[in-house]
């Protein structure tokens, strides 16, 4: 089974974008798509594949050189290009998902300590700020 | 050194290259999707209106943080005031008899005969001095069926047994029946009238669906005597002493504007637009009665653009469930429904009393019960005290998780400050508590909901804006008046 992960039969091409190395058809009719993990971080992955259980089954195993593989298997019967069409709402939604991870990082602990305020008031909330 | 620092906010890509941002504690805002890149990327002119219109929302600053978290923590505080109180609402079931047979019958209700099923004098005395153990100083008691009116006996027995505590414990006491009307009488409407009851009752629609939907236990149509009682209630206990509810059933969809019609023809100024749970009969014969998710929202819409509509050509009509959801956009307060609370309000908001003394974190979990899923069981009040009832482990753990906080995709959900979770609901439908949002039938409403109050607000169109608020404050419109408000 592994061995066919690794089996690119043919390069696809999305709306004119050039997805060549990121989205391929497997052999077994899946679709997989590569994401490297310096740019995608691990929650941001797994939260679009959460998203995306209701339309297919998603499986996130790790590739070499520091590489991720997301892969499409259909759930309801979809014909190719709809899983097609799902994997590219994954890729739209992966970068949605990292984009609210790196917002979330700029607002420090303020989000936890407006909380506890909020229930039990804070001595010095100034020091506590870490942002 | 950044110009200046975001602060925890949501956001959604909402609709034609604009982004929805709402902030931790529900103020909102919409941008353009070029203002906020520029946001996030700390390229704002701080002196554009952009700046000062997140600024004023709290969603940046460029002052000191520590006014700021605290201002908004005194905000989060009265989002979430509704923990404060603990159980306000108690639900007692007196009886599961009933002389109705609804197709759609959730509580699974017994035949008239059937005895067993009603509480007894000494399970109703237990009931009430547990209800008066909680510490909230607001105590509504609310009589659930089967049919209460069957029963009206105990009924009796836990209002004046409650009046008499309330003498020492001196709560704000209030009382409501929920009964399909068709057995109410004189002597009962006096009775109710001298200790200020409410009326909650059923009504599904127009004539044929209501009689389609809530036959007689004979297969006898109820509309005809329902719609007398109404009046017959309004002439005893006054014009805003009755309330309807209505549920949808696939029969139902393509009526749904001749349902609100008919809902004014009968004296309502009121609706609630309630599809279908997935509990006794409803669940068993969901094939038959039940439709997709999708036709509900599709003929919610339509119905609340008519009622719009109506308000718009001067009659004061709400529906009940975006009136709810508004007062939680657009003001600063919740919303005191138990479905729309976070953490959920299984047990800590409302409970119910089942006839046989066991109590149940929701009506709902009752209603599980009742079709032999005792999960939700909190336990008996003949066997248990308040703390064992009120403060088990098994509640700890619901509550924990029933956080959309911490639920995944609600997490980062912008509606997550307007929305609430139910966790029965997701055990009924998927098998557990917490559930994948993505199958939620409730999630999927309330994403549709929100999207159509937000594309109003959003157009901010001044007639419809002042029906909207007419809705969340209660006070109707005057055709041709400008009302002055600002939305955000």
């Amino acid at each position: 089974m592994k061995a066919r992960f690794n089996k690119n039969i043919r390069k696809l091409h999305f709306g004119g974008l050039d997805m060549e190395n990121i989205i391929t058809k497997l052999e077994d009719g899946r679709i997989q798509i590569k994401l490297n993990k310096s740019v995608y971080e691990k929650e941001a992955i797994m939260a679009a594949a959460y998203k995306l259980t209701n339309s297919c089954f998603i499986i996130v195993k790790p590739l070499e050189n520091n590489q991720l593989g997301v892969y499409f298997e259909p759930k309801n019967n979809q014909s190719e290009d709809e899983l097609k069409a799902i994997a590219k709402d994954y890729c739209n939604e992966v970068l949605d998902q990292q984009t609210r991870l790196d917002v979330e990082k700029r607002y420090g602990n303020i989000r936890d300590l407006l909380v506890k305020q909020a229930f039990s008031p804070i001595e010095n909330i100034k020091d506590k700020i870490n942002i | 050194m950044r110009p200046y620092q975001l602060l925890p906010f949501r956001f959604h890509d909402f609709k034609n290259e604009n982004m929805l941002l709402v902030n931790e504690v529900g103020e909102f805002l919409f941008s353009s999707k070029e203002e906020f890149n520029n946001m996030i990327s700390y390229k704002l002119d701080p002196e554009s209106e952009t700046f000062l219109d997140l600024k004023s929302k709290q969603i940046l600053t460029d002052t000191e943080i520590e006014p700021v978290i605290k201002m908004l923590a005194t905000k989060y505080r009265t989002k979430k005031s509704f923990l404060y109180n603990f159980t306000t609402l108690h639900m007692v079931v007196p009886t599961l008899r009933c002389n109705s047979k609804c197709k759609y019958c959730q509580v699974s209700s017994k035949s008239e005969e059937a005895f067993k099923y009603d509480m007894d004098k000494s399970t109703a005395k237990r009931t009430v001095d547990l209800i008066f153990l909680s510490p909230s100083p607001n105590i509504k008691i609310e009589f659930q069926g089967g049919e209460p009116l069957l029963s009206f006996e105990i009924v009796k027995y836990i209002i004046e047994y409650a009046e008499q505590c309330n003498l020492t414990k001196k709560k704000q006491l209030e009382f409501v029946i929920c009964t399909n009307l068709t057995l109410i009488t004189e002597e009962m409407l006096k009775y109710l009238q001298n200790h200020k009851v409410y009326i909650s009752t059923s009504l599904d629609g127009t004539m044929a669906l209501h009689n389609n939907n809530r036959p007689f236990r004979n297969g006898q149509g109820s509309y005809d005597i329902v719609t007398k009682n109404i009046k017959k209630v309004r002439e005893y206990l006054g014009e805003d002493s009755v309330s309807a509810l209505m549920t949808a059933t696939n029969d139902s969809l393509e009526y749904f504007t001749e349902i609100v019609d008919e809902y004014l023809v009968q004296g309502f100024s009121a609706i609630f637009m309630r599809s279908l749970n997935p509990y006794g009969s409803a669940k068993r014969d969901m094939y038959s009665l039940g439709y997709r998710v999708e036709d509900f929202i599709e003929s919610y819409k339509r119905a609340f653009k008519h009622i719009v509509n109506i308000n718009l050509n001067g009659t004061f009509f709400v529906e009940c469930y975006a009136s709810l959801l508004l007062g939680k956009i657009l003001t600063p307060f919740s919303a005191g429904f138990v479905d729309l609370q976070s953490p959920s309000g299984v047990a800590i908001c409302g409970v119910i009393y089942n006839h046989d003394g066991n109590v149940y974190v929701s009506d709902e979990a009752r209603m599980l019960a009742n079709d032999g899923d005792t999960t939700f069981s909190m336990g008996n009040v003949n066997e248990n005290t308040y703390q064992e009832l009120f403060h088990s482990d098994k509640i700890v753990s619901l509550l924990k998780k029933s956080c959309l906080e911490c639920l995944p995709i609600c997490s980062h959900c912008v509606f997550q400050s307007y929305c609430g979770v139910d966790p029965i609901r997701n055990y009924a439908e998927q098998g557990e508590v917490v559930g994948n949002r993505m199958m939620s039938t409730v999630c999927k409403i309330n994403m549709a909901i929100f999207q159509c109050l937000f594309e109003l607000i959003k157009e901010n169109d001044k007639p419809t804006m002042d029906v909207l608020w007419s809705w969340i404050t209660r006070k109707p419109i005057v055709v041709g008046k400008q009302v002055s408000h600002e939305s955000n």
